[in-house]
């Protein structure tokens, strides 16, 4: 067939066809080589993305010791049924409510909660729907991993609390960071994450940063539903560091007793070594388990538990001794009668103060609980005399007892290592309310802060804190329950691009003592009227122990007007032992039971006996007379 | 057979189309295999390429004139194959009805085969005219052997098949001499048609919102949702960037297709699993393959010795440029996706067979050019 002859120009046809294959295979040739070799490096990339995912090995939390080495706080593995992102987003939630709380014998609503949450956060790994997942849990996901691919099963090394509710206002708790923490510029700036955990009150807060470990992770490729195919490489967490405390566990105990046997099972006990600052107690009752913070958020009973906690008047969740703030009572007197001595509004050698039964302001009288003559200041701690207090204090004025209020710094918190502290208030810190209300400072304010009322109220660790300072002769030191951080190794080698450094241990780093300025004399005036509360017929010689010679001072503080038929006085007791070479210093403050004495006092006679069992019996101790000499007053 | 293959039929047959074709269903073997390793798509491919070579040699030693003299009845038989499709005894997947199991036979895919039935029916009936300008009564009758299987297909619905046959009546149009205004105003006309059909398709809701979603992710790729409709196009457009100059070396188990990333791997998308295994260099490869496989269709149709033979030729290749320009087109991401298989490469029986036994056609035409 001769393609020329033909009318339809069939050579010219079959060409044409021909250029139009060609072109439009250069066509998709030119097209591959910019999505190839052009765009080839962006589109690896978006490749490399969508199939490989980091997901995060939590690190276990370190653990918290007491100063014997007894375990305080560690973590323990569980489970957690976890949703996966990936898998999600083509998924329609609402119609996997009835599964999972069926399958995972969960609340219906609590379901609903969750599955909100997630839609709300888009930015994501994985979301955890129950926590503390049983046996059973596991197996149900396991074997509808078909229905449910979004499903997963996650370790998660647990907070466990083996004390419960003891020393659980010191340890505090840990839980999911919440939203309004990750929009605090102060938790953004270290990369906290949605679902991360950290401390919340305590020690767990204060010292989150080094109890906290650094998460390892997984770099795994997934399939297109989100599904892990394989694992190119893990990155081992490194473990936070273990803090050994202060803390006594024997003496904790001990406080615990105490504040349980108390008549209103409501108050403080505290104690601590006054040579250092270190703490070896500090109870606060009602208490709570941390336990349910971490276990219960996702059951209904528990989080029945922790909204009881708030809602409960007795106010459980709060740390009495470093956030009550009470009227100090007679124990005010110890801080105020250092101050008057070292304002030389009386002197050791002339000491006398006229009792006098009582004071009259005004028309108005107040009483001492007896009369007294004009005691020495010794015998007025001894005794507690009011009227002693009341004339010394108008002696002073009120700028002396702000003074006194600076020199043991009432006016700022004590530094303790914990959070969220709160300042005493004083006379110093009211004076420009009054001024503003009531035009002047009064005198019968004066009498009334002279013995820890009215405008005085202090948190139980500040007086613990300025009384201790008074057997160190003037030394007062900062409160605290770090004893050591242990050191934790490295992750990796160096230079490797996952190398985690190790850190290093450290030490309570002491700050310089606060100095009262307190000579010789002062002091040995202070002691003997303190020794003789317990020693002598004072106010608390009731608790009186053989051999083991205590300086303390009682308190009765007044919670509501005399007569009224209100609630029942506050009781103190604040002390130190062996009362000339103190080891041990204590308060004791029991709510609303009554008189200090009979109250406070045998609370912290119970401390000391604790501490007594343990000490050892060859160690000398220091007595009144061997201080002293027996012929010396 | 080999007794009956005369010394002259040796000599003229014709080796490089063949070892061609061979050689690039081979090379789809391959990238079956990449695609999905553990299936066994790529040994059930072979088998299919066994099946269709001796197809292929049965067609290429057969005088291809008496293939043609029995057209009608090849159609006919097509035919009602193609309504079985559509009644119970055709095999329902994703919603369409495109396959037939048969007894013995098994399992197949009529639409597809037709396509040789049909070109053979329209060479036989534009063969035999005369010269001259095509006349309108001759497009007519031309036009409903085209609409008979185009119809069946539509019913099925198989828009991706039935898009295939037309590129082989327009060839057959072209090459019986269409005349040139006819050819301007079908392209004017097919322009239009497509904007208009568009506009009132999405207008009154005809087309779909997912069908919609499909071409706005080749025109506006980062603005479609990732994960609707524009998955396809997406994924696959990543896929072949993704292969760069060579391909990805080793490391198949992180291949967009074996973490399920690209779908359909071994069939419509095969293109770009070549590419994201064999990288530019392994593409164009083919791509020249193609041009050279074509090249030498086109060159057996200027030599055939008579119209019939041209017309078979010529819409076999305008029915493979077609396929080729669409699935690769789709691969790539500039075309819609349609699934049309890509010829020799995508996986299936019933393509691998359609396209040998048209390639066979060819070399035989070439074989007997001198016989008259």
């Amino acid at each position: 067939m001769k393609l020329n002859d033909q009318v339809q120009n069939l050579g010219a046809r079959i060409w044409t066809i021909q250029v139009l294959a060609f072109i439009l295979l250069t066509l998709l040739g030119v097209r591959l080589y910019y999505l190839q070799i052009t765009k080839g490096a962006y589109y690896a990339e978006r490749a490399e993305n969508q199939r490989v995912r980091l997901i995060p090995i939590p690190a276990p939390r370190g653990a918290i010791f007491d100063r014997n080495g007894k375990i305080l706080v560690d973590s323990r593995p569980t489970y957690n049924v976890v949703l996966s992102n990936e898998p999600l987003k083509s998924l329609d939630l609402p119609s996997r409510v009835n599964d999972y709380a069926a399958g995972l014998s969960m609340d219906r609503q609590f379901v609903i909660e969750r599955l909100n949450l997630i839609k709300k956060q888009n930015d994501f790994e994985t979301m955890v729907l129950k926590e503390n997942a049983t046996m059973q849990d596991i197996a149900w996901v396991e074997a509808h991993s078909v229905e449910f691919p979004e499903l997963l099963i996650e370790l998660q090394p647990q907070r466990f609390y083996p004390l419960g509710t003891v020393l659980s206002h010191v340890l505090g708790y840990v839980g999911e960071i919440s939203p309004a923490q990750l929009e605090n510029p102060e938790f953004k700036e270290k990369g906290f994450r949605p679902g991360d955990i950290i401390g919340k009150g305590g020690l767990e807060q204060y010292y989150d940063e080094y109890l906290r470990g650094r998460p390892g992770y997984r770099k795994v490729i997934v399939d297109s539903r989100g599904r892990v195919q394989s694992e190119i490489a893990r990155v081992p967490p490194q473990a936070g560091m273990d803090l050994v405390t202060t803390i006594d566990l024997d003496l904790q105990m001990a406080a615990e007793q105490q504040l349980d046997a108390s008549a209103t099972k409501r108050g403080t006990i505290i104690a601590m070594d006054p040579n250092n600052g270190e703490l070896f107690a500090m109870a606060s009752h009602p208490a709570y388990d941390p336990n349910v913070f971490i276990q219960g958020t996702s059951k209904p009973e528990g989080r029945k538990q922790i909204a009881a906690y708030w809602q409960d008047e007795k106010r459980p969740l709060y740390n009495r001794a470093i956030q009550g703030r009470y009227p100090p009572g007679s124990t005010w007197k110890i801080p105020e009668y250092v101050g008057a001595l070292e304002e030389g509004v009386i002197t050791p050698q002339k000491s006398n103060v006229a009792c006098g039964g009582g004071i009259t302001i005004g028309n108005k009288f107040t009483r001492c609980m007896g009369n007294h003559g004009a005691p020495p200041l010794d015998h007025a701690i001894t005794v507690s005399c009011d009227g002693y207090a009341y004339h010394l204090a108008l002696k002073m004025g009120i700028e002396g007892i702000i003074k006194m209020i600076q020199t043991f710094q009432f006016d700022k918190p004590t530094g303790i290592d914990l959070p969220n502290e709160k300042v005493s208030q004083t006379p110093k810190s009211w004076m420009p309310w009054i001024l503003k209300h009531e035009g002047k400072w009064s005198d019968i304010r004066t009498v009334y802060a002279s013995i820890g009322q009215d405008t005085v109220v202090v948190t139980p660790i500040s007086m613990l804190r300025a009384i201790s300072s008074v057997g160190m002769q003037g030394k007062m030191y900062t409160p605290h329950f770090l004893k050591e951080f242990k050191s934790i190794s490295a992750i990796g080698e160096d230079g490797d691009p996952n190398y985690i450094p190790a850190r290093e241990g450290f030490t309570y780093q002491h700050p310089a003592p606060v100095i009262v300025p307190m000579n010789d004399d002062q002091y040995h005036i202070m002691l003997r009227g303190m020794w003789g509360v317990v020693q002598e017929a004072g106010t608390a010689a009731s608790i009186r122990m053989p051999g083991w010679e205590i300086a303390g001072k009682t308190g009765t503080a007044q919670v509501s007007e005399l007569g009224s038929g209100g609630a029942k006085d506050h009781a103190w007791f604040d002390s130190f032992a062996p009362a000339y070479k103190p080891e041990i210093s204590v308060v004791a403050l029991i709510e609303n039971s009554g008189f200090g004495a009979a109250n406070a006092a045998p609370a912290a006679k119970g401390m000391y006996e604790a501490y007594l069992a343990k000490r050892d019996p060859n160690k000398p101790i220091i007595t009144k007379d061997e201080a002293v000499g027996s012929g010396k007053k | 057979m080999v007794a009956i293959i005369e010394k002259r039929d040796l000599r003229d047959f014709d080796w490089l189309t063949a070892v061609l074709a061979i050689a690039i269903s081979c090379f789809g073997v391959w990238q079956i295999h990449n695609a999905l390793p553990t299936d066994n798509y790529w040994s059930k491919q072979i088998i299919g390429i066994g099946i269709a070579l001796v197809a292929f040699l049965v067609v290429a030693f057969s005088d291809f004139r008496r293939i043609v003299d029995y057209a009608p009845v090849f159609f006919v038989i097509g035919l009602v194959l193609l309504a079985l499709v559509v009644t119970p005894l055709g095999v329902e997947v994703n919603g369409q009805k495109a396959w037939l199991r048969l007894p013995l036979i098994g399992q197949f895919q009529p639409s597809e085969f037709m396509k040789i039935p049909t070109v053979l029916m329209l060479a036989k009936y534009f063969g035999a005219r005369k010269g001259g300008p095509l006349t309108l009564r001759e497009t007519i009758i031309g036009g409903l052997i085209f609409a008979a299987p185009l119809g069946l297909i539509l019913l099925e619905p198989d828009a991706g098949q039935a898009i295939t046959y037309f590129p082989i009546f327009a060839a057959v149009l072209f090459i019986s001499g269409i005349k040139f205004r006819y050819v301007v105003i079908a392209i004017v006309a097919t322009a239009i048609m497509v904007q208009t059909a568009w506009f009132v398709g999405v207008k009154y809701g005809k087309i779909k919102r997912y069908q919609q979603e499909r071409l706005l992710a080749i025109t506006n790729p980062d603005e479609v949702d990732p994960r609707g409709y524009g998955y396809h196009t997406i994924q696959s457009t990543i896929t072949v960037g993704k292969g760069g100059l060579a391909g990805i070396q080793g490391d198949p188990e992180t291949s967009q297709s074996v973490l399920k990333f690209l779908p359909e791997p071994q069939t419509d998308f095969i293109f770009a699993v070549t590419a994201e295994n064999s990288g530019f260099i392994g593409c164009v490869s083919l791509l020249l393959a193609y041009a050279l496989l074509l090249s030498r269709m086109i060159a057996g149709a200027r030599q055939s010795s008579d119209r019939a033979s041209l017309l078979v030729i010529m819409s076999v290749v305008c029915g493979m440029v077609f396929q080729i320009f669409m699935n690769v087109g789709m691969a790539e991401g500039f075309l819609p996706v349609i699934g049309v298989p890509l010829p020799l490469m995508s996986a299936g029986l019933s393509a691998i067979l359609t396209t040998f036994i048209a390639i066979g056609f060819v070399v035989s035409i070439k074989m007997r050019r001198f016989v008259n």
